[in-house]
Parts: structure tokens; C-alpha cells; sequence
């Protein structure tokens, strides 16, 4: 399964798995990112953060992070 | 029934959706800052009257839901528990409505007596998203009000809504449904609670946190006797719907929450197809380009420290004159009526002296608490996080940490104040703590007498030298205390990048009042006593000349002196300006002047005999040595006494006084004794 960080800008994905702690995991619930939620990637540069669209908002994610999140493409 | 007419009333929501701008409108300048008991978290409160009602708004921080992942979530859920609020207000955004309800939905379980406040409804509809709030409202159960917190549109109808909802103390009837599976594991728990006598004000959120797991409701449980059994019949109903669903328990729940938000939305808000791209995804395109981005921030960043310390600096010039006036005009006046020297240097030296020194750092903090105000309201901070996350989190700092650390240039007070910016208490502490070690500008007239003394031609590169070995031993210190003292492994980093928008001058002014007000009275009485208490030291037994080497203060400079002999300045004088240099790094400079008999040494006569005198007590080499330590050496005191705000403990200017002494010794003798073995002198 990719990585949401192997996704190029301008796709739709949707998150099949998240390798979470709990404390992290809870964050990511906050912002509506969890198993099954439909994500745009705005913005990789394969380098430093992705900026992603959940719900109307951007959200800049950590590229370590964005490792955690498996998803694939819709 | 008793007409109440104080109300306590908790405004709560997102980050970015409006909510201290509501707060500031309702207040005005009527607020209280403070601290959070026990919390680095700041509290605002303000009263105002509306009707016969005297309200009291608690302004909470911004969170985006109810756990306790940040220690701003952790005092929200604790205010809604212990303060017993009348009302709660959630403030949302109208451009993101859903995001925002799932708070909603975590307060409605609690029970708390909720109003929604939809705020920038007009530039929801412009963006074609057409809400239907009575329907939101029916679905809820909750009053739902439109609200306009720039334009005050609506605020007089919300507060007429407290008032009645808080007579009526209406919770929503709104249940949400988990599904048969989960609600069965749901009875089942609260079953168990209800037959060992448990008793609760709200007992369908308490099954429902104990299922997820909640620290705090846990924590409470520990006190009952039947908690092992009740443990036990969580862990099996959650491994039981674990496995039914194949999902982790928080993803159960979350999904359901969502779902239901999910459906809500489908029934309330309408989006019109619009794909132009907004004005802010364009301004984004080019502040956040890959490579454009940096450059960028890095010119607004030197724009921002020019600014500062330009502005500030005139400024700070004629304070200074000020209080050097009052102090010559009081002096007189005390020797007219015949005051004892003792008593005019305690008014002049010590009370006149150590309040100019707190009112010095005004127009610095002022100008920059503007400046920084402006980047985070206009949405510009989010995305210097995101711009500079990829260096900073290789040493272990955020994104957002940048700004302190470029302050800290200039001043660190300012600098360590600054990392209120951050969220998590991890990143601002680990931030607070390298801060000493960039070179403030306080530290440049000492590199500038040494260097101009010792080094001629190349001053200008060890002055350089100096800022590159802070920076050098700053990225060092943020790696070992990372591993060693904060211990939490770095925060994740995911932050929303709200839309730009422009700046609220009101709000701006109040922050910026707030920050220096807060300084004033809580760092400044630190410092006012640090000040006094070197006065005290500088000026007793009673009978010597103040600051003199019979002093206190000279015989602690003397006794000192020898730790120094390894780092190549073991004499009297070092030790007694690296004490006073205490009170401020440019002190340093003033007292070498005093022990050498050089009365202006902001003269260029001045210098030139200082400079003459140095040369018999420093080699070129345990000059640069003592550069080194007056670089890294113990934080002036008002650097000590912000940190004992900004962590609402002593524990970390105790430990900050210590760990960067130890540091400046081992690197000032490494210095020194390097240099020697490699036959410099």
C-alpha cells in the first residue's frame, strides 16, 4: 500500500491505514483524518511537509508523519 | 427561584475561526490576563453588562477537540468540568463548518450548555456555501446564531441567547447512535457503574470516555474500589469491538461521530460547484513556493528584526536619557536635604537605575509584538512553520521555533517571550532553552572593545565568529537536551494553514498592550528585585564606594576569579565584570571602565585608554576566551526572569543560569587551552 507521501500534487486519495500513537492519532481525529476519509494533496515537494485539504481546511503534515499514513488513490 | 444575574460564560472553538476577535469586541480593553493555575496556558477573562446581567467570558484557548493531546485542550476540558460554566459558547467557522462540529458533538456528550456561534457566514455564501442554521439548530438541539465578529453583526442576539439559555440551563436531547454493537458494550459498562453505586451527572459521556480510553475519566475511577473490575469489563467490551469491526476503538467512534456530522451536513450545507481558485490558495502558490518560499521568509524575517530593533532602538535611547535625568535631578535634590550617600546611591543606583532597566525593553517588546501579531493573525505564521520545518525538526525544534531564535538576535527577552507562538509546552520549552545562546545585541559592545583592542583588521571576524559559535552551540544543545531533558520525542507536526486574511488593528493593539503590561509587572518586579539585590551587593559593608573591589560584589568578583585561571582571565577585574555583567551583558564593558579609571568609556578617548589598560591583563587569546564566556556565559537577569514566567517555575532559569555557565567554561577552556597547545598566546 503507498504512502501519502508518494502522492503527487492534485490527487484525491483516501486513507486505508494510520500507524499511529494514541496522543497523535487523537490529533489527527481532530482535523478529520482518519481510516476512510477522502484527502487532496495541495502540495509535495518530496521534501519538508506536505500540505494537504481535509474538510475545507489545508493542513500542513510532517513529512515523518505523512509516512505513518498509508492511502490510495481515488 | 433567585434571579442570578452574574453569568460565567466559556468561549471555546477552533484556532483561525474568529474567536479572540469576538472576545476582544465584547470586552474591549476591560480584560484580565493571566495564567492558568499550574499551566504555561494563558487565561483571559473580561466582564461586561448586558441588560441586568453582569457577564463574566472566559476566553479558552484554541483547540480542535476535547482529549488531551496539548495542554491547551487539557485547561478546556478542565474549565467545562470544575468551573461549572452557565454558558458555553463554541464560535465556528462558517467556511468549515464541519470540521468544527466535531468539537461540537464532544461538548454536547459532555452536557455542556451550548450556543453555536457561526462566524463569517457572508464569506461562506460568497464562496457559494449556503448553510441552513435553523435546520443545524432542530438537528442539535442547541440554539444556533449567526454572527459577524468582525462587523459585530449578531452579537447583541447572542447575547440575549446567554442570558435565556442560561435561565432555561437546556442541555441538548441529542443522542448520538453508535450502533447496536457499541451501544450494547455502552449499556454494559454503565450497567456495571450503575449497581456498585456510581453516580454521575452525566453517565452516557462517562461509559463513552471510559470506552475511549480518557485519561482523565480513568484517573477519577482509580479512586473507586471497583476499578480493577471495571478496568477489566472496558478492556473486554473495547477488545470485543475491536474485533468485531476490525478497526481501532478511537477510529469506531470518530467514525461515527463524523458519519453523523457527515449526514448533518448533507441536509444543511449546500456547495456550489466554484472551482476558481481563491485569492488565498493564489497568495499561497507564491509564499510557499519551493523556492521562492524561503528567500521570502528569510527577507520578511530581517524586515521584522530591522524593524525591531531599529524603531526600538531611539526609543530605548531616550528612556535611557530619561531615567539618567531623573536619577541626576534626584541626586540633587537628596544632596540639597542632606540624604546619606548610602541613601542616594539605594534611590539613585538601585530603585531609579533598576526601573529604567525593566522600562528599557518597552519599545522592544512593543514594536515586536506588533510585528509578530500581524504575521500570525494574517495567517503568515502557519506557513513560516511549514517553510522552515524542514531544517528546524532535524535538531529537534518546530517549524514555528525560527522567530524566537531570530529575535533573540536582537534581545532574547523578546525572543523567549515569542515562543508563545508555540503550541505543544515540548517545543516552547526546548526553544526557551537554547535562546541564551544567540548573540543579543547587548553582547556586541564587549566583542567590540575586546576585538577592537586585540585584533585590529580582522575584528570584524571574530565579532562574526561570535554570533556563528552561538548558533554552533545552540544546535548542539537543542540535539543533547532533546535526548537527555525533553524527553517527550519530537511533537508531530500538523498544523492548519488558515486562510489569509487581513489583520484586526483592535485586536493587535490589545495583544501587543497585554504582552508588554504582563512584562511589566511580572517580569519587571523580578528584575526590579535582581537590581536591588546587585545594588545591595555592589554598595555594602557600609562605607565603600559603590562597585568597588571592597564591595560584596568585588570580593564575590575576587573570589571567583580563580575558576577563571584555566580559561587564561584569572584576574580580579574579570571576575568582578562577569559578575555585574549579570545585570546586563553591556554592564561588562561600564565595569572594566570603573576598576580601570576610564569614566566615559563610550568616548573614543574612552576606549583607546581602556583598550591600553586590557592589554596588561588579556593576551589575545584569553581575550577571545572571555568573548567566548561572555557569550554563552549565564543570561542577564531579565532573560532569567522571563523564563520564570514564560514556565511558571524557577526550576528553568535555575537550570538555564547553570547548564549555559557550564557550557560557556567548557568551551571558553577548550578555547583557551587548545589555543595554547596549538602555540597561539
Amino acid at each position: 500500500m503507498p504512502l501519502l507521501s508518494e502522492f503527487y500534487k492534485n490527487t484525491t486519495v483516501r486513507i486505508t491505514n494510520i500507524n499511529c500513537g494514541a496522543d497523535f492519532c487523537r490529533r489527527l481525529d481532530a482535523l478529520g483524518l482518519f481510516e476512510d476519509t477522502e484527502v487532496e494533496i495541495i502540495k509535495n515537494d518530496n521534501f519538508g511537509p506536505l500540505v494537504i485539504k481535509i474538510l475545507n481546511s489545508k493542513i500542513a503534515l510532517g513529512r515523518g508523519e505523512a509516512d505513518k499514513i498509508y492511502a490510495e488513490e481515488i | 427561584m433567585q434571579k442570578k444575574s452574574n453569568l460565567k460564560v466559556g468561549l471555546i472553538g477552533n484556532p483561525n475561526t474568529g474567536k479572540s476577535t469576538l472576545f476582544n469586541s465584547l470586552t474591549g480593553a476591560r480584560q484580565h490576563v493571566g495564567n492558568w493555575p499550574g499551566k504555561t496556558v494563558e487565561k483571559k477573562e473580561g466582564s461586561f453588562k448586558h441588560g441586568s446581567y453582569e457577564i463574566n467570558l472566559i476566553d479558552l484557548p484554541g483547540s480542535y477537540s476535547l482529549t488531551s493531546y496539548t495542554e491547551e485542550e487539557i485547561v478546556t476540558s478542565a474549565f467545562i468540568f470544575d468551573e461549572n460554566p452557565d454558558v458555553i459558547v463554541q464560535i465556528v467557522d462558517a467556511q468549515n463548518l464541519e470540521r468544527n462540529l466535531f468539537m461540537t458533538i464532544q461538548l454536547i456528550e459532555l452536557g455542556a450548555p451550548l450556543i453555536l456561534a457561526v462566524n463569517m457566514i457572508d464569506t461562506a455564501e460568497k464562496k457559494g456555501i449556503e448553510i441552513n442554521l435553523g435546520m443545524i439548530s432542530t438537528l442539535l438541539g442547541i440554539p444556533v446564531m449567526p454572527i459577524g465578529a468582525k462587523t459585530k453583526h449578531g452579537v447583541d442576539k447572542l447575547l440575549d441567547t446567554i442570558v435565556s439559555q442560561s435561565k432555561r440551563l437546556g442541555k441538548s436531547q441529542m443522542k448520538l447512535k453508535y450502533g447496536t454493537e457499541v451501544d450494547e458494550e455502552l449499556s454494559k459498562i454503565k450497567d456495571f457503574l450503575k449497581t456498585n453505586g456510581y453516580k454521575s451527572s452525566n453517565m452516557e459521556w462517562t461509559t463513552i470516555k471510559l470506552l475511549e480510553g480518557d485519561l482523565r475519566v480513568e484517573q477519577d475511577m482509580t479512586r473507586e474500589p471497583y476499578y480493577l473490575q471495571l478496568k477489566s469489563l472496558v478492556e473486554k467490551s473495547v477488545s470485543h469491538l475491536e474485533t468485531v469491526f476490525e478497526k481501532n476503538i478511537h477510529t469506531i467512534l470518530t467514525r461515527t461521530r463524523y458519519g453523523f456530522i457527515k449526514g448533518l451536513g448533507k441536509d444543511t450545507i449546500k456547495y456550489s460547484e466554484n472551482h476558481d481558485q481563491s485569492l488565498s490558495d493564489k497568495i499561497d502558490n507564491f509564499l510557499t513556493n519551493k523556492f521562492l518560499g524561503i528567500p521570502i521568509f528569510l527577507g520578511v524575517a530581517w524586515l521584522m528584526f530591522q524593524a525591531t530593533f531599529k524603531v526600538s532602538t531611539p526609543i530605548m535611547g531616550l528612556i535611557e536619557r530619561m531615567f539618567a535625568y531623573i536619577g541626576s535631578q534626584s541626586l540633587s535634590i537628596l544632596e540639597k536635604i542632606g540624604a546619606s550617600t548610602w541613601t542616594q546611591s539605594l534611590v539613585v543606583d538601585g530603585i531609579i537605575g533598576g526601573v529604567g532597566g525593566i522600562l528599557v525593553f518597552v519599545p522592544i517588546i512593543g514594536i515586536l509584538f506588533i510585528i509578530m501579531a500581524i504575521l500570525e493573525d494574517s495567517g503568515y505564521m502557519a506557513r513560516v512553520a511549514y517553510l522552515m520545518d524542514k531544517f528546524m525538526h532535524r535538531l529537534g525544534l518546530h517549524g514555528k521555533a525560527f522567530i524566537p531564535l531570530i529575535i533573540g538576535f536582537g534581545c532574547n527577552v523578546p525572543g523567549i517571550m515569542a515562543t508563545r507562538t508555540l503550541e505543544t509546552k515540548r517545543d516552547r520549552l526546548l526553544t526557551i532553552l537554547v535562546n541564551p545562546f544567540m548573540s543579543c545585541g547587548a553582547r556586541l559592545p564587549v566583542y567590540a572593545l575586546f576585538a577592537g583592542a586585540f585584533f585590529g583588521a580582522n575584528q570584524g571576524w571574530v565579532i562574526f565568529s561570535m554570533y556563528i559559535l552561538g548558533i554552533i552551540i545552540a544546535i548542539i544543545a537543542a540535539l543533547v537536551l532533546r535526548i537527555f531533558l525533553v524527553k517527550k520525542l519530537s511533537s508531530p507536526f500538523v498544523i492548519e494553514l488558515p486562510p489569509y486574511r487581513w489583520p484586526a488593528f483592535r485586536g493587535i493593539m490589545i495583544h501587543t498592550w497585554e504582552k508588554v503590561w504582563i512584562f511589566i509587572k511580572k517580569a519587571g518586579t523580578l528584575i526590579l528585585a535582581f537590581s536591588i539585590i546587585i545594588w545591595l551587593m555592589a554598595s555594602l559593608p557600609v562605607g565603600v564606594e559603590y562597585g568597588s573591589q571592597d564591595s560584596f560584589a568585588g570580593t564575590l568578583g575576587e573570589t571567583i576569579a580563580p575558576i577563571f585561571e584555566p580559561l587564561g582571565f584569572g584576574n580580579w577585574q574579570s571576575g568582578m565584570a562577569l559578575t555585574f555583567g549579570f545585570v546586563a551583558k553591556e554592564v561588562v564593558v561600564s565595569t572594566f571602565g570603573t576598576l580601570y579609571g576610564v569614566s566615559d568609556v563610550s568616548s573614543a578617548e574612552g576606549v583607546t585608554s581602556l583598550s591600553t589598560s586590557l592589554h596588561n591583563d588579556f593576551t589575545p587569546l584569553s581575550a577571545y576566551s572571555f568573548m567566548v564566556f561572555v557569550l554563552l556565559y549565564i543570561p542577564c537577569m531579565a532573560v532569567l526572569a522571563v523564563i520564570k514566567r514564560e514556565t511558571n517555575s524557577w526550576r528553568w532559569p535555575i537550570f538555564v543560569a547553570t547548564y549555559t555557565t557550564a557550557v560557556a567554561w567548557v568551551i571558553a577552556f577548550i578555547v583557551y587551552q587548545g589555543g595554547l597547545l596549538l602555540g597561539f598566546n
